[in-house]
């Protein structure tokens, strides 16, 4: 039965170490040992961490909370990869017997513009709330709600909504993406909002500014390439942004400023 | 005008100005394969398309779209690499790899600026031979390729840049909807496979004719 | 010093206490709630929706926020959604069966008054979330699904897919945002609450720790609200999240909260399993998978047979057999008993043996894979990922595991606690569940405090209160400063052998052994003086890297892993104290001859609010006095709580 013929792995670490926000930053690397293959990835550097503690070194900083693929927290880049070589993964759910003894690992944090490193593997990815902020919302003061069933909305449409809405935030999209563009991001926003008739009011309004949002935060432009949806963990589909590009261009057109 | 300097707009510049030179390569290339069948045709066929004082509006057309394609593309390159200012130590890779051709759009977009120039050196500004036909003077297009094309280093650069032409079209054609909004899955598959096909078939189009040339026409 | 608890339930019939209430409540005036500042401590559901709606409403709004983003509060992980009275389902739902339910559910240890106002106000918190753009499963028809969760009988839970918390904690931060975006609501993150400050008696701000830069800042306001959640990570194993702590709550109650019920703590049934000490949490499978997955064990110790080759006759059915009316969806406290007795009876599953199977063979021959997994796909997908099984093909392994606290900062029916000015939402107060949270109620109580609660409340209080003005240079506010920092210092002098985690595992290890889902007065007896001896040894040889000036994780984890050490003594001796079985507290001496849980009614119908008496002094002792809220059932009987 899987998950519990835990083997053994030695492995290699190449990591990415940055005092803070300032410092140039280096790779460092370390050995991990004796490794489960049932951990986790983070749990492999809960164990390197400890270890580095008890020697009196500085453990390795990364952003993780939930440990159960949700909260979008933890964000690192896995030999290449964004949350690693599986699809549809985040890093706390990548497990180790994915990996093969001996192998080295290459660790770095996001890396874009917009996602200064504050320590190590740790990012600041407040530009995500900045650009939400702008528009992402639906402006309904609490209290002035209709009854919930006063408006039916379409099954397929509220299931595409809610596939859109599913975006964890985490920053993947833009780490993999070749131009750090924060399209898919946004994109799935707008197909959650702009897909249900909740939204409506705000469509031309929300994207506009998103999209403004977006830019000022220090993105790069969407090319295109799609590696964005293939890095997503919760699958986020390419579609949105061909959505968001109508979105936008409906909203130019009407757009009377 | 916000949108045509904003993100998207310039996203959308690109696709019309490369669907529009789409659509040119595919004209300019279904109609040079006369050179496979006959000299006369093939030269009464680039006369009329001279000849007509049309042409200017269609050269300025085409100049304007082009410009506007490169330095868009340069400057939004330029910005999108600023947005990593450090780089990574690995790609992504495997299953998360994007495919290589949408990444590389810059490069062989590059070759076939390049490419563009050194083509219209060669054959709009290129050495002028004449022919007459029941009495019109015209310039002897067919004599110019078929001299050309008997260069094997000149038609191996012409084949690679035909190859960059289908790996750019491969990507920008698609990516061209995509931009301007298709986004139903199943239309945007089709498209990507007609994106393909396309390609294809301008690559295949273009690199016939050097073939024929250098392998059949002159021997 | 002498709490006086006082619920301020309003009076009259049970119906009309809270309209009652909201009609006799003072109001401060559009033009006046500019000028009062709100601390909210906590971004999930309950902070969230409390931060935006008071910005609404025309406050000023200070919100503080642990994590890099609102967005990752701990909300986001709830899975199988939330309870309302709709009754869209027809099936005979009704406010008053969503209030007999919860009451019940919590084995008789809730407030009759707050119980029956989150049933009222819960087809409300649909109706925002929906406006909002909350993407609930739906019919075809277009009208809003629902499900059935564990302790009722009627299918009353909205959801959206296993990702309910999500969709709505989005919710509420979208709106929360919009009101970031328009001035009226200052958003701090990456701060961590230290410190409560009491300024002649009344709450008026914080201290807290900037965890990016490592610079402890003083904040000021008329009002503090902690929507911090629960304090389950004492058991170190546990479904909470790695940041979930009970730091601003403990310091909150040594400045003179009283903590209720600290006990009441829910071990939740369907967790995936303990697999080896690499461990760093565990994780939890929706309760909703129990609408159609159905629990067993072999009827034979040591069947090593693989399930599937495990015949019906072969199988217990446990749950089935022994509530026939609930069945699977018996709730939590209950289930996880269950389990426990199965596996204490040697007919655990696993190589471990510290399981049962939670199989959906039957469902997928009901109504397909395809049918199952339009319900629960994400979860399916976890549980592959974690244990490397593909749940489709063989059954879930579970076992319970520690999930949700009862227990909080004691708080009266406006939401306020015993020191003037802070209230306490969500998860981190006491307030409605009782002994036993049902399923899918968390999420409902969050939003109901938040969006509909304190907007009421605060005014009321800040209308009818004398508020002076006090900023952030004030005496009090230093000291407070001060204190945080050498509670710092304190920190990084011990220089010890062992890491913050291993100390952690060691205090989880005591109260999952001794004050988990069963207890007894020996056991609590010993973990008291354990957790005294390991508290000791935290302050001697923890050993806490880096420097305070910079993002430091191990300092934040010491620093509440501190409070974590003198909780769990207050959490054993509560225990020790509640001579009586209710919900999700489990005194082995107090059962029924077929071992439910056996209530004292005569002795222990009330709130065990506790008072810090100790000193103020980092390792000096703890202690604690005991005040008691008698509860009174105007309307409900109390009977002994059955699932058979």
């Amino acid at each position: 039965m899987g998950g519990t013929n835990g083997k053994k792995l030695n492995l290699k670490l190449k990591v990415w170490r940055q005092k803070n926000s300032k410092d140039a930053g280096h790779f460092e690397e370390y050995d991990a040992k004796d490794i489960s293959t049932d951990c986790s990835f983070l749990e492999m550097l809960d164990i390197v961490n400890n270890k580095l503690i008890l020697e009196g070194k500085d453990p390795i900083a990364f952003d993780h909370d939930c440990r159960e693929g949700i909260c979008g927290s933890c964000g690192m880049t896995i030999n290449g990869n964004p949350h690693g070589a599986d699809r549809g993964t985040t890093a706390c759910q990548l497990h180790m017997r994915r990996f093969n003894d001996g192998e080295t690992i290459v660790i770095e944090p996001f890396r874009a513009k917009a996602f200064p490193v504050l320590k190590d593997l740790t990012v600041d990815r407040s530009a995500f709330d900045k650009i939400i902020q702008s528009g992402g919302f639906v402006s309904v003061n609490t209290g002035s709600a209709p009854d919930a069933n006063a408006q039916l909305v379409p099954k397929e449409k509220a299931d595409l909504a809610f596939h859109a809405a599913t975006c964890i935030g985490c920053g993947a999209c833009v780490a993999a993406c070749a131009n750090s563009s924060a399209m898919l991001f946004t994109s799935a926003k707008i197909s959650h909002l702009g897909l249900l008739p909740q939204g409506e009011p705000e469509r031309d309004r929300r994207v506009l500014k998103m999209m403004e949002t977006m830019e000022e935060a220090g993105f790069g432009n969407c090319s295109n390439t799609g590696a964005c949806s293939l890095a997503c963990p919760k699958d986020i589909q390419f579609e949105n942004i061909a959505n968001l590009n109508a979105e936008f261009l409906r909203a130019s057109i009407r757009s009377r400023d | 005008m916000k949108y045509i300097t904003s993100a998207i707009g310039r996203k959308q510049l690109m696709a019309v100005t490369g669907l529009a030179w789409s659509l040119f390569v595919l004209s300019h290339m279904a109609a040079n394969l006369l050179i496979l069948f006959d000299a006369e045709a093939y030269n009464k066929y680039s006369h009329a398309l001279i000849s007509n004082p049309a042409i200017y509006l269609a050269e300025a057309g085409l100049l304007l779209t082009i410009l506007a394609h490169i330095v868009n593309g340069i400057r939004l390159t330029i910005e999108n690499r600023s947005a990593r200012p450090q780089k990574y130590a690995m790609p992504t890779n495997g299953e998360k790899a994007a495919r290589f051709q949408s990444k590389w759009m810059v490069y062989h977009g590059t070759l076939l600026a390049i490419f563009l120039v050194w083509h219209l050196l060669t054959f709009k500004f290129g050495t002028v031979y004449m022919v007459t036909y029941n009495g019109v003077e015209m310039r002897d297009l067919h004599r110019l390729v078929l001299e050309v094309f008997q260069d094997p280093m000149y038609v191996a650069g012409y084949l690679l840049c035909m190859v960059a032409v289908g790996f750019h079209l491969s990507h920008g054609f698609y990516s061209a909807f995509a931009s301007l909004g298709l986004s139903h899955p199943r239309y945007m598959s089709l498209m990507n496979k007609f994106g393909y096909l396309y390609a294809l078939i301008i690559a295949a189009g273009f690199i016939s004719q050097p073939i024929y040339v250098y392998c059949i026409a002159v021997r | 010093m002498s709490i006086k608890l006082d619920s301020k339930t309003p009076s009259g019939p049970l119906e009309e206490k809270w309209s009652k209430h909201k009609f006799d409540m003072k109001l401060v005036n559009p033009a006046n709630k500019r000028k009062h500042t709100l601390i909210v401590v906590g971004t999930g559901l309950a902070g969230a929706s409390a931060s935006a709606t008071l910005a609404e409403l025309g406050y000023k709004v200070k919100t503080f926020c642990i994590h890099e983003s609102p967005r990752r509060a701990h909300s986001i992980a709830a899975q199988g959604g939330i309870n309302a009275a709709k009754n869209y389902q027809n099936d005979g739902d009704s406010v008053y069966r969503l209030f007999y339910d919860t009451i019940k559910g919590g084995d008789f240890r809730a407030r009759e008054g707050n119980v029956y106002r989150l049933a009222e106000i819960s087809p409300n918190i649909i109706d925002q979330c929906v406006a909002q753009g909350v993407p609930f499963a739906r019919e075809y028809g277009g009208a809003l699904a629902n499900r059935s969760f564990g302790g009722s009988q009627v299918s009353r839970t909205f959801y959206a897919r296993g990702q309910t918390g999500q969709q709505l904690l989005i919710g509420a931060y979208q709106a929360m945002m919009r009101q970031v975006g328009l001035g009226t609501v200052e958003l701090n993150y990456r701060r961590e609450m230290l410190d409560l400050v009491v300024v002649d008696g009344q709450a008026r701000g914080i201290i807290v720790r900037n965890l990016a830069t490592g610079e402890l800042e003083s904040h000021s306001a008329d009002a503090v609200i902690l929507a911090t959640g629960g304090y389950g990570n004492v058991f170190y194993f546990s479904t909470n999240a790695k940041m979930s702590n009970v730091t601003a709550s403990w310091r909150a109650h040594k400045q003179g909260a009283a903590f209720g019920n600290p006990c009441f703590t829910q071990i939740h049934p369907t967790c995936i399993p303990y697999s080896g000490d690499h461990q760093s949490k565990l994780t939890l499978m929706s309760e909703s998978l129990r609408n159609d997955g159905r629990c067993w064990v072999p009827k034979q110790k040591g069947d090593k047979r693989p399930p599937e080759q495990i015949p019906d006759e072969d199988r217990d059915y446990y749950l089935e057999r022994v509530y026939p009316s609930f069945g699977n969806l018996a709730p939590r406290d209950v289930s996880s008993r269950q389990a426990k007795y199965r596996v204490d009876e040697g007919r655990g599953v696993g190589p471990s043996g510290v399981a049962v199977y939670l199989d959906f063979r039957d469902a997928i021959n009901r109504v397909g894979k395809a049918g199952i997994e339009q319900r629960y796909d994400n979860l399916f997908d976890m549980y592959a990922k974690i244990t490397g099984d593909d749940p489709y093909k063989v059954p879930m392994r579970i076992y319970p595991a520690v999930h949700y606290t009862m227990g909080g900062l004691w708080v009266d029916y406006n939401l306020m606690s015993t020191i003037p000015g802070l209230h306490v939402l969500g998860e981190a107060n006491f307030s409605d569940h009782g002994a036993n949270r049902l399923g899918a109620s968390a999420l409902m109580q969050g939003l109901a405090d938040g969006y509909f609660v304190i907007p009421y409340t605060i005014g009321h209080y800040l209308a009818g209160t004398s508020i002076p003005k006090v900023d952030a240079n004030h005496d009090a506010f230093k000291a407070a400063k001060a204190a945080a920092q050498a509670r710092i210092d304190a920190l990084f002098a011990v220089k010890g052998g062992k890491t913050v985690d291993d100390i952690h595992r060691q205090l989880g290890n005591i109260m999952w052994e001794k004050v988990g889902m069963a207890r007894n007065k020996a056991g609590l007896q010993t973990a008291v003086g354990e957790i005294q001896k390991l508290r000791e040894e935290f302050w001697q040889n923890v050993r806490v890297s880096g420097d305070a000036n910079n993002l430091n994780p191990e300092l934040e984890k010491a620093g509440r892993l501190a409070d974590f050490l003198e909780l769990g003594e207050l959490m054993a001796t509560d225990a020790l104290e509640r001579n009586e079985s209710c919900g999700g507290h489990f005194r082995e001496e107090f059962q029924t001859p077929d071992n439910e849980a056996q209530r004292d009614d005569e002795n222990y119908c009330h709130v065990s609010a506790w008072e810090y008496t100790g000193d103020s002094s980092l390792k000096g002792k703890k202690s604690w006095q005991l005040h008691k809220e008698s509860l009174t059932f105007e309307r409900i009987k109390l009977a002994t709580r059955s699932y058979k």
